[in-house]
C-alpha cells in the first residue's frame, strides 16, 4: 500500500531529528534554520539551503511523481535542471505552478508542494492500469489507436488521453505577481558558475572588462559545491566562495544567480530569466516574481557544465534509481544520504567516487557493479574492504520494489544472476556536455570519440566553450580552460587579460567506457523518463521505418516536453545507431532550440498584461470626455470617443442619431487629433508633394487646402487626406488615423531613398496639435466666439478650403482649416496640445447658445457615409482611385508614386467594382456591411458575385439604413436593383444602387 | 505658469493642461523602506522645437545657433544642455531645441529662415527628469541602449523606445540624471510603465521647480 | 538580430522595419515603360547569401538604411544610410 520501503528502516542514530536521511554534519545547508514545508499535505521539515528534492530525500520521501503515460511511480533522478521525473505543483491558489522541478525549487518556510498526474493519491493511482495497457500506449499510439472514426477524436479520444496522460494543472486565477524586464550589456558574458565559469569570470573581471556571470543555481560554484575536491589546498566550495567574493568586489562584474540563460540569439544577444522571488512564499512588496533579462555581450564563455547519463536497463525508472553525481550532490552539498544501502552501477571511474563518498559519510555501500572488466585494483579494494559486493564486467538487468527500489538484479561476467538488496542505485554512465545553448543558432554539435559524447561544433560568433561544456571534464581542465577562455574573451574586447596559473587540484581519473543499454534488460528499460519512452519504443520506431533522428523524436516523443531530452537524447540515438548499424555521429542529433528550460509566459509578458498589454493613446479632449460619460472605442492604439450618451438615451443609436441631427441642424465638435499631421517644409516641398500625391498641387495657393490622394507604387490607393499650404514653402499634410505611421514612413522613404536630391524637411506634428472638427450651420458662429478678434472668418474672407495661422483665447497660436468630412459648413481648428482641453471646453461653451453637441467617431462615420466619402473599409489596399470615384482628379502631366502601375489592364477594367450608394427597396430593411451583391435573378456563386457592401449606417437624414460599397460598373448603374446577399447573417434583401452622396449632392451646405 | 502664457490667456478657461496632469501623482511611492532610489521630476511649460537643417546648410545652422543659444550643434548622438536650455540630436540633420518656456523659441523660425525648418513641438512631448541612485537600473528595465558610463555619459542622447513607446532621452549629468521625452498621447501608458519599473526601488515624484 | 545603425549605434532588430531588396531602382514614371515599372515593383532576387536590403529605423532616427546581410548566417557586413547610397548613385549616373 502506501508504506514506502524506506520508512521501515530505522533512522541513522546520528540523523537530524525528523529527517531520517540527513547526515549528522556536513553539507552547505544551515542546520540552525529549519524550514517547514508540506508535500501532498504532509508536514515535513528541511533546512535553509535545501532544495525541495533534497528535503524530500532527507525525509525519506522517494516517491514524488507519476509518469506521463503509464503513471509509473517516479522519484528523483538528478539534482539539477535536467530532472525529468520529480515534477510537482508548487504553491496553491492563484500562485499554483505546475511542472516545477523539485530539484530546482529552493526550500522556503511554508512551501507547499503537491504531486501531480495521479488520482486519487500518489501511492494509489487508479490510472496506473495504463501500465498494463502499455502495448496500446507504445510509440505512435496517437496515430494508430485513435484513427477511426475521426468524429470521435474531439468527443472521446482527446479528452480521454488528456485525462490519462499529462502533467500538472495551471492555476485558474490571474497571477497576482508582477514580472519585470531588464536589459544588460557587457564585454564578457559567462554562462555557468562552476569552476570553469568562475575562472573565466575572474580572468575577465580582473582585466577590467564588464562581466556578467549567469548561474541557474541559488548558490554559485556548480559541481564544486557537490564534490569533495581540493583546489590549492582548500575545499572546492571554499575556493568558489572566495571567487564569488572577489567577483562581487569588482564594480563592473555582475553575478546573476537563480538565473537561467535560456536562449542564444544572433549578434551576441541572449535571453535569461532571473527567479527573483521564487525562493520566497510571496515576493517582497513591490518586488517582481521573475525578471526577464535581454543581455547583449561582445563575447561569451559557455561554461554550462555537463549532464550525467543514465543507464538503460529494466526498471531503471524506479524511485531510488538516481544519477551517481546527484547522489554525491545530495550527500556533499545537502548532507543527505539518499539510501541506507546504496549500490553503484558504473561504466567509469567516476562512479567509484560516489562509492567513496558514501563510505566517507558513513553510509552503507551495498555493491558496485562496473560494466568494465578492468577496474583499478585500489577502487575494488576500497569497496570490498567496506563489505560491498563488487561485480566487474557485469550489469544491472532489472530492479525490484513496489513504490521504490528494494533490490537490483545483477548479471555478472559469466551471465549468472544474483539479487542484491539496496534502496538506492547510483548510475554513472559518463557525462554529456551541455551543448544546447551553442546549438541554438542552428549549429550542430560534433561527436568526440575520446569522451564518447557530443561537444560543441562551430560555436556562435564571439562564443568560447570551457570546462565540462567543452568536454574537458577534470577539475584541473575546467579551471585552466575557463581562465583561458575568460582571458581570451576579455582580450578580444580590448582589455589586457592573462590566464593566471591555475592552482593545483587533487588527482582524478575519468576513465570511461559507456554502455548504451544493457544486453538483456528485465522489464521496461526507459530511455526518456519524462515521456515514458522505453528502449522497446526506439526498436518499434526502427522497425516501422522512423529511423531519422527527427522522425524518431516525433514518432516516439523522445526528447520532448519540459526537459527536452537532457538525460535521454543520447541514449535514444545510441540505440538507433546500434539498430541501424551506424555510428552515433552518422545518426546525428536533433536541433536544440530555445528555451533551455521552460520560461513562464508571465516573464515574457512582463509589464504588458491586462490594460497594459499594449500602449494606449489618449486624445486631448479625453478628460472632458470622461467627465461626460463618453463611450470610447479602440482605434489602433488610440482610445477615441465613440459617442456621448446623454441622460435618457438608452441605445447607442439614439445617441448617434441625436449627435448627427445636431451637427446637420446646428453645430457639433469632434476630436480629430488622431489624424496624422506632417509639416512639410523646404525649397522643394512642392516638388516633393507633387511626387507623393496623385492629384496636382502646383496651383495650390498659400492659404488654401486641397484633398490629397496617395497611391502605392503598385497603383492602389494608400491613403487620403489633405494638404494645406501654410506658407510659400510650408505645407501641412494629414493622413488617416490608421495610416499615420505608415504614411510618415513612406514619405521618409520617398525623401531619403527615391528623391534624395530634393531639399525637403519632414516633421510629424501629430502630437503637437490638438485638432477639432467644428461642423454644422452654426460652426462659424461658434468659432467666432473663441478666435481672437481681428481675423475674419466670413465666407468671403475665409471660403471653403481656406487655411490660416490664427490665434485663439488671447494670443494662443492656432491653425484653422475650412475643410469638411461631414458635408456641413465645417472647420478644423488646431491648437497646441496643452490647450486642447481648454479649447474643447471653450468650444462647448461658445456653442451653448446654438445647442452644440460633442460627437464621436460613430456620428463622424455616419456623416461620412451619408456623404459617400471613402474611408478605411473602402481604402482597403485593393481599390484604385478610379474605383473610389477619384479617377478624375488624378494628375496627367507629372510623375508620382503609382502613376504607371495604376494603368495596368486589370486596374482599368471597366468591369471592376466601383464605389456606389445603396438603399434598401423596403425602407424598413437593414443593410449590412459585408453583404455581397447579386443580380436579382442570379443564384449565389462566386461567378455571380458583383461586389461587396463596405460601410453601412442608419441615416438620420434619410430615416433609413444606407450603405456604400463596391459593385461592378457601379457608376453606370444608379437606379438598378440588386440583391444584398449576406448568408452569414441570413439576410438577403433588395437594394437600389444610387449615388454614394446621399446628403447635399450639390455641396451647397459646404460653401455657405 | 509662464509669464507670457498668463498674459495671453485672460480667461480662466484657457488654462494649459500639463501632459502629466491626471497621470502622475506627486509624493513618495513604491517600496517604502529607506531613501527613495528614484526621483522623478515632472517638467511642464518648457519650449521644444524640431530643427531640421536645409540641404547643405548645417554650417549656417551651426553658426546661427551658436549666436542665438551660445551652444554648438551637437554631433550625432549628443546633447548640449545647459540649465533649462539645450540642443539635442534626434536624427541626421535634425535636433531638438529645448528652452525654459515655449516663448523662448518663438522667434526661431525667423532667425533660422532658409537655414532650417523649425517646427514648434512644445506641446508634443511629456518630459520627465529621472535621477536618484537607481536611475540607471530603472532605465535598464526599459531602454535597450547601453547606459553604462563607459558607453553613455553626460551629453549623450538616444532615440529609442521603452515598453514599445517611442522616447528620446539624454543624460544631463553624471549623477546620473536623465531626461526622457515621450509623445504626449502616450504619457499615461508611459507613466504606467515607469511606476511598474520604479516600484521596487521606491520613488519620489515632484513637480518641476521651473 | 542586431543592426548597427550608422547614427544610433547597434540596436535590436525590433527597432527596425524591413522592406527588402535594395537593388531595384525606380524608373522615372513619365518615361519608363510599364514593363520596367513592373519589374521595379515586383521583381526581387532571393539569394542564399549576401544581399543588400532596405531597413527603416522606425523606433530610432527614422533613417532608411541599406544593410548588407548574409541570408544564411544573418552576418551583417555593412550598414549605410540609404540617402547617402541614393545620392552616390545619382552622382554616379550624372558622371
Amino acid at each position: 500500500m502506501t508504506t514506502l520501503a524506506l520508512q521501515r528502516v530505522e533512522p541513522l542514530a546520528t540523523a537530524s531529528a525528523g529527517q531520517p536521511f540527513r547526515t549528522a554534519s556536513g553539507g552547505l545547508i544551515d542546520r540552525n534554520r529549519p524550514r517547514d514545508f508540506t508535500f501532498d499535505g504532509k508536514r515535513l521539515t528541511g533546512f535553509h539551503g535545501d532544495t525541495l528534492a533534497s528535503a524530500l530525500l532527507a525525509n525519506g520521501v522517494r516517491l514524488v511523481a507519476r509518469s506521463f503515460k503509464y503513471h509509473r511511480p517516479r522519484g528523483i533522478l538528478s539534482a539539477g535542471s535536467e530532472e525529468p521525473n520529480a515534477l510537482v505543483e508548487l504553491r496553491s491558489g492563484a500562485r499554483r505552478e505546475p511542472n516545477t522541478r523539485a530539484t530546482m525549487a529552493e526550500l522556503y518556510e511554508g512551501l507547499e508542494a503537491t504531486s501531480q498526474n495521479r488520482w486519487p493519491s500518489l501511492a494509489l493511482d487508479a490510472l496506473s492500469v495504463n501500465a498494463l495497457l502499455s502495448p496500446v500506449f507504445a510509440a505512435g499510439f496517437y496515430y494508430k489507436t485513435f484513427m477511426w472514426p475521426a468524429s470521435l477524436w474531439e468527443k472521446l479520444y482527446e479528452p480521454m488521453i488528456r485525462r490519462a496522460a499529462g502533467l500538472g494543472r495551471a492555476a485558474d486565477a490571474p497571477d497576482p505577481d508582477t514580472y519585470d524586464h531588464a536589459h544588460a550589456h557587457c564585454d564578457v558574458l559567462v554562462i555557468g558558475g562552476g569552476p570553469a565559469g568562475l575562472s573565466a569570470a575572474l580572468a575577465a573581471g580582473r582585466s577590467g572588462a564588464r562581466v556578467i556571470l549567469v548561474d541557474e543555481d541559488f548558490a554559485t560554484g556548480g559541481r564544486l559545491l557537490a564534490e569533495r575536491r581540493e583546489i590549492g589546498g582548500e575545499s572546492g566550495a571554499d575556493w568558489a566562495a572566495r571567487a564569488v567574493a572577489e567577483l562581487e568586489s569588482m564594480p563592473d562584474v555582475r553575478i546573476l544567480s537563480r538565473t537561467t540563460l535560456f536562449g542564444v540569439y544572433d549578434h551576441g544577444a541572449y535571453g535569461a530569466v532571473e527567479r527573483v522571488s521564487d525562493h520566497l512564499a510571496v515576493p517582497a512588496a513591490h518586488a517582481p516574481r521573475q525578471r526577464l533579462w535581454r543581455i547583449v555581450a561582445r563575447r561569451a564563455v559557455l561554461a554550462a557544465g555537463a549532464i550525467e547519463r543514465p543507464h538503460v536497463f529494466g526498471g531503471n525508472d524506479r524511485p531510488g534509481v538516481m544519477l551517481a553525481g546527484a547522489v554525491r550532490t545530495y550527500l556533499n552539498r545537502y548532507g543527505v544520504l539518499p539510501g541506507r544501502r546504496i549500490a553503484v552501477f558504473t561504466s567509469s571511474d567516476d562512479g567509484w567516487r560516489t562509492a567513496a563518498d558514501v563510505l566517507e559519510a558513513g553510509g552503507g555501500l551495498a555493491a558496485v557493479i562496473d560494466t568494465r572488466t578492468d577496474v583499478p585494483p585500489a577502487l575494488r579494494r576500497m569497496a570490498e574492504a567496506a563489505g560491498a559486493r563488487v561485480v566487474t564486467g557485469g550489469y544491472v538487468a532489472g530492479t525490484k520494489g513496489h513504490l521504490g527500489l528494494s533490490a537490483i538484479q545483477v548479471v555478472d561476467g559469466y551471465h549468472s544472476t544474483e539479487t542484491i538488496a539496496c534502496d538506492c542505485l547510483a548510475m554513472a554512465n559518463g557525462w554529456n556536455p551541455v551543448v544546447h545553448l551553442d546549438s541554438h543558432l542552428s549549429r550542430r554539435p560534433v561527436w568526440d570519440e575520446a569522451i564518447h559524447a557530443f561537444v560543441p561544433g562551430t560555436l556562435p560568433s564571439g562564443m568560447r566553450a570551457a570546462g565540462a561544456a567543452a568536454g574537458r571534464f577534470t577539475l584541473a581542465e575546467c579551471l585552466e580552460s575557463g581562465a583561458r577562455a575568460g582571458a581570451e574573451a576579455a582580450t578580444a574586447c580590448g582589455f589586457t587579460a592573462t590566464a593566471e596559473t591555475t592552482p593545483r587540484t587533487d588527482p582524478e581519473s575519468i576513465d570511461h567506457t559507456p554502455l548504451w543499454r544493457v544486453p538483456k534488460p528485465r522489464g521496461k528499460a526507459f530511455v526518456d523518463f519524462q515521456n515514458d519512452v522505453a528502449a522497446s519504443d526506439v526498436e518499434l520506431a526502427h522497425r516501422e521505418g522512423f529511423r531519422a533522428v527527427e522522425l524518431l523524436k516525433r514518432y516516439t516523443t523522445l526528447g520532448m516536453a519540459t526537459d527536452q531530452g537532457k538525460t535521454s537524447n543520447l541514449a535514444g540515438l545510441s540505440i538507433m545507431a546500434e539498430l541501424t548499424g551506424k555510428d552515433i555521429p552518422s545518426v546525428g542529433t536533433t536541433v536544440f532550440r530555445p528555451p533551455f528550460t521552460p520560461v513562464a509566459i508571465g516573464a515574457f509578458a512582463g509589464h504588458h498584461r491586462g490594460k497594459e498589454f499594449r500602449a494606449t493613446r489618449h486624445v486631448p479632449s479625453h478628460a472632458w470626455a470622461e467627465e461626460n460619460a463618453c463611450v470610447f472605442v479602440e482605434t489602433g492604439l488610440w482610445l477615441r470617443p465613440a459617442y456621448f450618451p446623454r441622460p435618457g438615451e438608452t441605445d447607442w443609436l439614439d445617441t448617434v442619431v441625436r449627435e448627427v441631427e445636431t451637427v446637420r441642424a446646428r453645430v457639433g465638435i469632434c476630436d480629430v487629433t488622431t489624424l496624422g499631421k506632417i509639416d512639410i517644409q523646404g525649397r522643394d516641398a512642392l516638388a516633393f508633394i507633387e511626387r507623393v500625391c496623385a492629384n496636382p498641387f502646383a496651383t495650390l495657393p498659400v492659404g488654401k487646402a486641397r484633398y490629397a490622394v496617395l497611391l502605392r507604387e503598385d497603383g492602389f490607393v494608400m491613403d487620403d487626406g489633405t494638404v494645406a499650404r501654410m506658407g510659400e514653402t510650408h505645407y501641412v499634410m494629414t493622413a488617416s488615423t490608421a495610416n499615420a505611421a505608415r504614411v510618415m514612413q513612406h514619405l521618409e522613404f520617398c525623401r531619403q531613398w527615391l528623391w534624395p536630391e530634393l531639399d525637403v524637411q519632414l516633421a510629424s506634428v501629430s502630437e503637437q496639435w490638438a485638432q477639432y472638427a467644428v461642423a454644422g450651420p452654426r460652426a462659424r458662429d461658434t468659432l467666432r466666439r473663441i478666435i481672437d478678434p481681428g481675423f475674419d472668418i466670413s465666407n468671403e474672407a475665409f471660403p471653403f478650403l481656406a487655411c490660416a495661422d490664427i490665434t485663439v483665447g488671447g494670443g494662443i497660436p492656432a491653425r484653422l482649416f475650412r475643410i469638411s468630412f461631414s458635408g456641413e459648413l465645417a472647420y478644423e481648428l488646431a491648437v497646441p496640445a496643452a490647450y486642447g482641453d481648454a479649447a474643447w471646453r471653450a468650444l462647448m461653451q461658445a456653442g451653448l447658445p446654438y445647442g452644440i453637441t460633442a460627437y464621436g467617431s460613430e456620428a463622424l462615420s455616419v456623416m461620412r457615409i451619408e456623404k459617400g466619402h471613402a474611408a478605411g473599409a473602402e481604402i482597403n489596399g485593393q481599390t484604385t482611385a478610379r474605383d473610389l470615384g477619384l479617377g478624375g482628379m488624378l494628375a496627367k502631366k507629372k510623375d508620382y508614386v503609382g502613376r504607371l502601375m495604376k494603368e495596368r489592364p486589370a486596374l482599368t477594367d471597366p468591369d471592376r467594382p466601383i464605389l456606389a450608394g445603396f438603399r434598401p427597396v423596403d425602407p424598413s430593411d437593414r443593410v449590412r456591411a459585408g453583404a455581397h451583391f447579386l443580380r436579382l435573378d442570379a443564384a449565389p456563386s462566386l461567378e455571380a458575385d458583383e461586389g461587396v457592401m463596405t460601410s453601412v449606417a442608419y441615416s438620420p437624414s434619410l430615416r433609413t439604413w444606407i450603405g456604400i460599397g463596391l459593385i461592378r460598373r457601379g457608376a453606370e448603374r444608379h437606379g438598378e436593383r440588386v440583391r444584398a446577399y449576406d448568408p452569414v447573417r441570413g439576410a438577403d434583401i433588395e437594394v437600389e444602387i444610387c449615388s454614394p452622396v446621399f446628403v447635399d449632392p450639390k455641396e451647397e451646405k459646404l460653401r455657405v | 505658469m509662464s509669464e507670457a502664457a498668463t498674459t495671453r490667456a485672460p480667461s480662466s478657461l484657457w488654462r494649459p493642461r500639463g501632459a502629466w496632469e491626471g497621470v502622475a501623482k506627486t509624493g513618495r511611492h513604491g517600496a517604502a523602506n529607506g531613501p527613495a532610489g528614484i526621483r522623478l521630476t515632472l517638467r511642464e511649460n518648457f519650449g521644444l522645437a524640431t530643427l531640421i537643417a536645409a540641404d547643405g546648410k548645417e554650417a549656417d545652422l551651426q553658426a546661427a545657433l551658436a549666436e542665438r543659444f551660445g551652444l554648438s550643434l551637437p554631433e550625432t548622438g549628443a546633447a548640449h544642455v545647459e540649465g533649462e536650455r539645450g540642443l539635442i540630436w534626434s536624427a541626421p540633420g535634425q535636433w531638438l531645441a529645448l528652452a525654459p518656456s515655449p516663448q523662448g523659441l518663438r522667434d526661431l523660425p525667423e532667425v533660422l529662415r532658409g537655414v532650417a525648418a523649425v517646427t514648434d513641438q512644445s506641446d508634443s512631448r511629456a518630459l520627465v527628469r529621472i535621477s536618484g541612485p537607481q536611475a540607471r537600473a530603472l532605465l535598464a528595465k526599459g531602454v535597450a541602449v547601453d547606459l553604462h558610463p563607459r558607453a553613455f555619459g553626460p551629453g549623450r542622447a538616444a532615440v529609442t523606445s521603452i515598453a514599445h513607446i517611442g522616447v528620446q532621452l539624454w543624460q544631463r549629468d553624471a549623477g546620473p540624471t536623465y531626461e526622457i521625452a515621450v509623445a504626449r498621447s502616450f504619457a499615461g501608458s508611459f507613466w504606467q510603465w515607469l511606476e511598474h519599473a520604479a516600484a521596487e526601488f521606491g520613488y519620489e515624484v515632484e513637480a518641476s521647480a521651473v | 538580430m542586431r543592426i548597427r545603425c550608422p547614427y544610433c549605434g547597434e540596436r535590436d532588430n525590433g527597432e527596425f522595419s524591413y522592406l527588402g531588396d535594395a537593388a531595384p531602382q525606380r524608373p522615372d514614371g513619365l518615361e519608363a515603360s510599364a514593363q520596367a515599372m513592373h519589374d521595379y515593383v515586383y521583381l526581387r532576387d532571393n539569394p542564399a547569401g549576401t544581399i543588400r536590403e532596405l531597413w527603416y529605423h522606425a523606433a530610432g532616427c527614422r533613417s532608411w538604411l541599406v544593410v548588407t546581410r548574409d541570408t544564411r548566417t544573418h552576418a551583417i557586413e555593412a550598414v549605410e544610410p540609404a540617402r547617402d547610397v541614393a545620392r552616390a548613385r545619382r552622382s554616379g549616373e550624372a558622371a
